[in-house]
């Protein structure tokens, strides 16, 4: 009986384990919050305003002002940056790291697409220096690297499958595309 | 604030979001309160970000945050339903009313959780779930090893009793 109580928990957890989707709008509304305390007042009552009908009169000389305006704009509009993720070539990724380093001095990433070479992709402090991060172009397939802190001290990408190098130090996976 | 910031921020976001979304999906029973909470666990981690001290634990610190925010929106919506459900013996009522004669195994699952007191359901879910170690659970929790593992003893047979009830129907 114990063994078929056991079973029928034991599906109960495997069921639970399974990863549940979560609504990815959910990145978009954490960041609006984020860029803007007490933002949520304020958004809302701006977009009551924009939402009110009201009646705009724009003459045909003013009206082709404006077209030609936003044609201009729209021409010179600077090109966006890749984001992680954004395909630039045919099998080239641009994929961000992030790290939460606290009081480092210096954080570099290093991997096998550098060689392990520490000098050759520092990371830029944001946040105060609690958050590290570079962006770099990766060819598709997988891909082993880790966080090198103040030049000395090893460390593996918390949010990210764990590898081990060779030589037994901690290090992570990121596989791109495929 | 710089748009760096941001960016760098949105990276972490997105890769803790399925693993901490799952937390909180099963902890609350609902989807909507479930995001609410995540939501506010990311937004307060990224204002107090200079209290994580430990660059190598951000996810466990996190994942604290998350486990309080949890409790937060558990007790709100415990006070929600006391407010609107006063009949006991109507709800008791339409519950049978509206379940199915096979109750699906998701729907099981979800009413052995939601039986659970949420401090059971908290430990078991963060030992046999997110299988952290009993250590770790304390350091989220702020409760005792020893306390924790009687909760998730208690859990475990709580729910072999509630699970072999509904196979008996």
């Amino acid at each position: 009986m114990f063994e078929h109580d056991d079973d029928a928990l034991n599906r109960m957890i495997d069921r639970l384990r399974e990863p549940v989707e979560m609504d990815p709008r959910l990145d978009t509304r954490v960041m609006t919050r984020v860029a803007s305390p007490g933002f949520g007042a304020r958004a809302a009552s701006a977009w009551e305003w924009l939402r009110r009908p009201r009646a705009v009169v724009i003459s045909p000389i003013t009206g082709l002002g404006l077209a030609a305006a936003i044609a201009v704009l729209v021409w010179f509009l600077p090109t966006r940056a890749p984001e992680r993720g954004e395909p630039l070539a045919s099998d080239v990724t641009a994929v961000q790291f992030v790290v939460v380093a606290p009081g480092a001095e210096s954080v570099s990433l290093v991997g096998d697409f550098n060689d392990w070479d520490a000098r050759l992709t520092p990371m830029c402090a944001v946040r105060d220096g609690r958050l590290w991060t570079v962006t770099i172009p990766l060819a598709a397939g997988r891909h082993r690297y880790a966080f090198l802190v103040n030049g000395a001290r090893w460390l593996a990408d918390p949010s990210a499958p764990r590898a081990q190098d060779d030589f037994g130090a901690p290090s992570s996976v990121v596989t791109v595309g495929g | 604030m710089r748009a760096g910031d941001q960016a760098a921020y949105a990276v972490l976001v997105a890769r803790y979001r399925a693993r901490l979304g799952r937390y909180a999906v099963h902890m609350l029973g609902d989807r909507d309160d479930a995001e609410e909470a995540l939501q506010d666990a990311f937004v307060r981690a990224y204002r107090s970000i200079a209290r994580c001290q430990d660059d190598a634990k951000f996810g466990a610190w996190l994942f604290g945050i998350l486990v309080n925010r949890c409790r937060t929106a558990g007790r709100r919506a415990a006070r929600r339903q006391r407010m609107f459900v006063r009949d006991d013996a109507s709800l008791a009522r339409a519950a049978a009313a509206e379940q199915p004669e096979a109750p699906d195994w998701d729907i099981t699952i979800r009413r052995a959780l939601d039986r659970l007191a949420p401090a059971l359901r908290e430990a078991f879910l963060l030992k046999h779930v997110e299988e952290l170690e009993y250590e770790a659970m304390a350091e989220l929790t702020g409760a005792k090893v020893s306390a924790l593992k009687m909760r998730v003893l208690r859990a475990r047979e709580q729910l072999r009793a509630l699970l072999s009830e509904v196979e008996r129907v």
